[in-house]
């Protein structure tokens, strides 16, 4: 959990922030990170197509057709430029399904990042600044948490509630949080020995205020850096849990799903697996080079070599 | 010292309890054991004999009591499905996944820590930048597609290891491979700083000056200290890599712990699950507290108290 | 589709280069069967286990009182040589007198007897003791070779019972010196029949051998391996490189594919389990819930194209069905009403029962995910707004047994009995797979075995079937087939009943 913070550049230009606004300085850190610039760009593309969907999709994503089952894509023998990446195990039109799954992966990377963030917060929140018992008492959820088979509670939960994308949701933000704990903790306890809020404290600040007012605001770039990776790793863990049939359901489009689908024909129509794995590879990449970048533009020094 | 490891241990086993506690009343939520017995097309009254057989009537309290009670003597039951003792059906498979661990170990450290030294080495050169390519897109492979394009291409398109099995070390190359990428990132991105954290020292400096350059400098004097974090960290991968293993040794069928996990989960084989559960935690927290013991003792900054 | 073909050939050929390190078998030069499983086998005693692959096996290691004859359905005698019923409730067995078991033994009416008299223990925890303990009393040896058996009441599939689930064991082969060993039998298996156990290490490997000692038709390849290989890929490649000469369970797909190479050929046999959705009629789900209506469950049976499922999803000789029952078993009236696949008329009835809005449907499944899909699509097409929930069948049992499923996509395969009986009973009677409610239907099929009567029994199903069809209670589906991969070497003769029978392989 900790692999990322050592940091790679591949520009570099930050000697000259002395005399620059720092709505300039971080404008032109952006501007000159390619990673981030290829990153968000990526992101910014699968976004476009999540939203325009119905407009780019040439087909019907759950629209089956049985005669017309496991047609290769249109470069291969067999193969129609009508399907251009050819059909599934339904007759539905691959690259349809392909357009479509982008909503999936984005809107669960974004919602379980986000309940990930809300629990991770305010565990690590509290954690480092009460420390004592309360320290020791979430130290052990998160050892706890990092020991339970997430394989189990995923299909414990999906049976029980019902499987729906809001459930895997839940799931895999309930199991991605220890990221957002650690370093909030940490961040914490530092913060929380500074001046300005032992000050605030001595000012007859309650502890809510002081978390609020005093700690939160710092730890707003750590956060949100943190966010951008965890939505990659949240878009990789929905697709593990698709894979292994306890995430998102049939006929929803799931890269994850398409992948476990189209495994039992991989030997004889490896596009199959190999085009939702691009796509889910894409998107994580994209999310990735954003998260470090933004590390980058974000830290004090530029860049922390 | 003695007082830590007694305490950390204690730890583990509790947390091996709360979680096997949490997975036995989520398996017997969301499914009905005997039914996974008796098999697809048993007529009920066979599922009821089973039920009674195995005392899976009982209120769910009873039963963990029960097992508990199995435990306290060093008696973790018969497994359901295997009609064998679990202890020995875990000590079987076991060398398996720890021929598989370790070998994926071995591949992250042959892979990330000549990949780091050199990107350290020449900080910004093309190696550099093909470092933190190699970086990025590991960390963005979903692990199962990983396993499934490498069979595509290392065993069908390219022959060269087998696909599946876990009979000579040739069946452990594209596995090891697979698990063993999922960490190159952290162990690389950490062999980089580290290094160049410690180029930039006086000690390094003053050898520098004394006439060493090139591998005799890294060889003699920085790499052994950039190395120690990279080793603790590798502990807690080793950690990891039991928990991986789920995923990539059902892909290749390796008849290991992982592979025995997911059956059992799925298969809602309750005495294996909870076994396992054990075994996991324990390694975890195990490998997580071997990383704490090496930092304190190839650091001397820190005392373990 | 020439190309389509070369591909594949191609990417076969290359599998078989992968696995070739592996030492290649001709299973024909050595006269030894190799087959793939991908359950683990654990156990080699069928009285202690239920599973098909343990079916399988059975038939070979094992004699039964009576056979069934796949061909004919007929019942036929085996180790019994012939059988009388003195009254409704006394069944007189006569024994051939030449039956060895595999340690030379001469099978006796002391040692049927006591299979019986301990399946039908509760001591036994037999998972056979569930079909035995329900029609027979006592088991009693009236001469060396004779044995009557004494029933509790009147039961028309006692024979058949006898044929497929009871197997032949030495008297005190569970409870030798007073000691109950249910395992007795589980590795070191001492049956009667045509193939006797030479090596088991369970979960991996069996090595069976011809019993030369056979009182029956004695098989033509005398050795048969059986490997246990948990991935259909691993079985595939070894299938392809030589080290498997069948599997079975094949998925379509993959039976095409690899049936189109020189490597390997497809069979595809019928089998008698049949798919179906059952509805939640009584509405144990929701009292005023849509499925209580006659006329939303007749929508959902329009609403099923049925016919293309099979052909392109189940494939070989999978048809579609109208009746709760499949087409070759008796008592299988196929004159009841049929519901054609009819997207308009479907919305028709919607509408006419007040949801032409649809309704939402939460559907429930656990195998053929392509088929569960076709399904969902099928009912979203007229309206319906279908939740699919696609688990394993143990969370798909547990959550029926707790009366939270409306509708399920069920398959049967009546363990391979053609008989109504078979299927009726589990699903119409009292069980929580009965989602009808509908008690007149559950006595119907009961007093259907209740008497010996074939013409009777014939007429009872008739008018229990096509009540259930009337009233919608499920949407049949369609008949499997089973899909198998074969070496070329091997001539494997596939049964109208869908069970494989390897003793009735042999080369070419």
């Amino acid at each position: 959990m900790t692999d990322i913070d050592a940091t790679f550049a591949a520009a570099d230009a930050a000697d000259e922030t002395a005399t620059l606004t720092p709505g300039q300085v971080f404008r032109r850190r952006m501007f000159g990170h390619t990673g981030f610039l290829i990153g968000a760009g990526l992101i910014a593309l699968i976004a476009l197509v999540a939203i325009f969907a119905p407009l780019l999709a040439p087909h019907d994503p759950f629209a089956q057709s049985l005669s017309t089952r496991m047609l290769p894509p249109a470069w291969v023998d067999g193969g129609t430029w009508d399907h251009i990446f050819g059909t599934d195990q339904n007759g539905r039109d691959y690259l349809s399904r392909l357009i479509y799954g982008t909503r999936v992966s984005i809107t669960i990377g974004i919602g379980a990042a986000t309940i990930g963030l809300l629990i991770g917060v305010t565990l690590g929140v509290l954690a480092g600044y009460f420390g004592g018992w309360v320290d020791h008492g979430i130290s052990f959820l998160l050892t706890a948490q990092l020991a339970l088979p997430g394989l189990l509670l995923a299909m414990a939960l999906v049976f029980i509630i019902g499987p729906s994308i809001w459930v895997v949701i839940g799931i895999v933000g309930v199991l991605h949080w220890t990221y957002y704990l650690v370093v909030t903790r940490s961040a914490t306890q530092r913060i929380r020995n500074l001046d300005f809020v032992a000050a605030a404290a001595a000012s007859g600040a309650n502890p809510r205020q002081i978390i609020w007012h005093e700690i939160l605001p710092n730890l707003f770039s750590s956060i949100i850096v943190i966010f951008t990776f965890e939505l990659g790793i949240a878009i990789l863990a929905e697709s593990s849990l698709s894979f292994l049939g306890v995430g998102i359901q049939p006929p929803t489009p799931s890269w994850g799903l398409m992948i476990a689908e189209g495994k039992q024909a991989m030997f004889y129509r490896p596009w199959l697996v190999i085009l939702p794995g691009v796509c889910l590879f894409l998107l994580v990449i994209g999310a990735n080079l954003m998260g470090d970048g933004l590390r980058d533009i974000t830290s004090p020094e530029g860049r922390n070599e | 010292m003695l007082r830590y490891i007694a305490l950390r241990g204690l730890l583990a086993l509790l947390v091996a309890f709360t979680v096997s506690l949490a997975a036995f009343f989520l398996l017997n939520v969301a499914t009905d054991p005997a039914q996974a017995i008796a098999g697809e097309d048993a007529p009920p009254e066979v599922v009821e004999s089973i039920r009674a057989r195995y005392g899976l009537d009982r209120p769910l309290p009873v039963r963990y009591a029960d097992w508990l009670g199995g435990v306290m003597t060093g008696d973790f039951g018969e497994s359901y499905y295997w009609h064998k003792p679990v202890a020995t059906l875990v000590a079987d498979r076991a060398d398996e996944t720890i021929t598989l661990a370790l070998s994926a170990l071995a591949v992250t450290i042959l892979i990330a820590i000549p990949l780091g030294a050199l990107a350290a080495l020449n900080p910004n050169s093309w190696i550099d930048r093909f470092a933190l390519g190699v970086a990025v897109s590991a960390q963005a492979v979903p692990n199962f597609w990983l396993g499934l394009i490498v069979i595509i291409l290392f065993a069908v398109t390219f022959p060269i290891f087998p696909v599946s099995g876990d009979d000579t070390w040739r069946h452990f190359v594209l596995p090891a491979f697979v698990l063993g990428a999922s960490s190159v990132p952290a162990v690389m991105r950490l062999t980089r700083t580290g290094l160049i954290e410690v180029m930039g020292a006086d000690y390094i400096r003053t050898a520098r000056a004394k006439g060493f350059r090139g591998w005799p400098l890294l060889r003699r004097h920085a790499l052994r200290n950039a190395l120690l974090p990279v080793i603790s960290v590798l502990a807690v991968q080793l950690g990891q890599k039991f928990g991986g293993s789920v995923i990539t040794e059902s892909i290749f069928a390796i008849n290991g712990l992982g592979r025995l996990a997911l059956e059992s989960i799925l298969g809602a084989d309750i005495p294996t699950v909870q076994m396992l559960i054990f075994v996991f935690a324990i390694v975890f927290v195990a490998m997580n507290l071997l990383a704490d013991i090496l930092n304190a003792a190839l650091d001397p900054r820190i005392r373990i108290g | 589709m020439l190309t389509v073909r070369m591909r594949s050939l191609c990417a076969a050929t290359m599998l078989t280069l992968a696995t070739s390190v592996a030492p290649a078998f001709a299973g024909k030069s050595d006269d030894t069967l190799r087959v793939a499983m991908a359950e683990e086998i654990l156990n080699l005693d069928y009285n202690y286990t239920t599973k098909r692959e343990y079916i399988i096996l059975a038939q070979l290691t094992d004699a039964t009182l009576f056979n069934i004859n796949p061909q004919t359905a007929e019942v036929e005698p085996s180790v019994a040589k012939s059988y009388e019923f003195v009254d409704d409730t006394t069944l007189d067995v006569v024994l051939r007198d030449d039956v060895t078991f595999h340690d030379g033994s001469k099978l006796t009416a002391e040692d049927v007897a006591y299979t019986y008299n301990w399946i039908n223990s509760p001591d036994s925890e037999s998972n056979a003791n569930g079909v035995v303990e329900r029609w027979l009393d006592n088991a009693e040896v009236t001469g060396p070779n004779t044995v009557r058996f004494h029933l509790k009441s009147v039961y028309p599939l006692v024979l058949r019972d006898m044929g497929a689930r009871i197997m032949l064991r030495k008297a005190g082969s569970y409870d030798a010196n007073g000691e109950i060993d249910r395992d007795a039998m589980a590795s070191d298996l001492i049956g009667a029949g045509p193939y006797k156990v030479v090596s088991f290490e369970p979960g991996t490997e069996l090595v069976l051998e011809r019993y030369d000692g056979y009182f029956g038709d004695k098989p033509e390849i005398s050795k048969i391996v059986v490997r246990n290989l948990p991935d259909i890929g691993t079985q595939q490649a070894e299938l392809m490189s030589g080290g498997v000469d069948w599997m079975f369970k094949v998925p379509l797909d993959l039976a095409e594919s690899l049936g189109a190479t020189p490597m390997a050929e497809h069979l595809s046999g019928p089998d008698l389990r049949v798919g179906f959705l059952v509805l939640d009629a009584a509405g144990y789900t929701d009292e005023d819930g849509p499925l209580t209506n006659v006329l939303v469950r007749r929508a959902i049976n329009h609403a099923l194209n049925t016919p293309e499922m099979a052909k392109f999803l189940i494939g070989g000789s999978a048809e579609a069905i109208h009746t709760a029952c499949h087409p070759a078993q008796f008592g299988c009236d196929q004159s009841v009403t049929a519901y054609p696949y009819d997207p308009d008329k479907a919305r028709a009835l919607l509408a006419e029962a007040g949801y032409e809005n649809g309704f939402p449907l939460e559907l429930w499944a656990y195998r053929d995910k392509a088929a569960s899909e076709a399904i969902a699509s099928d009912l979203k097409a007229v309206g319906i707004d279908v939740n699919l929930r696609y688990v394993k069948l143990q969370s798909l049992n547990q959550a029926r047994a707790q009366r939270e499923i409306p509708a399920y996509f069920g398959t049967w395969g009546s363990g391979g009995t053609a008989d109504t009986a078979a299927i009726a009973r589990i699903h119409f009677s009292d069980s929580d797979r009965n989602l009808s409610g509908d008690a007149e239907l559950e006595k119907t099929v009961l007093a259907a075995e209740q008497t010996n009567d074939p013409a009777e029994r014939k007429a009872l199903y008739s008018e229990a079937l096509g009540h259930i069809a009337d009233q919608a209670y499920w949407a049949p589906l369609f008949s499997y087939s089973a899909n198998y991969l074969v070496s070329p070497d091997l001539d494997f003769p596939l049964d109208p009943d869908g069970l494989p029978r390897l003793q009735n392989a042999h080369w070419k």
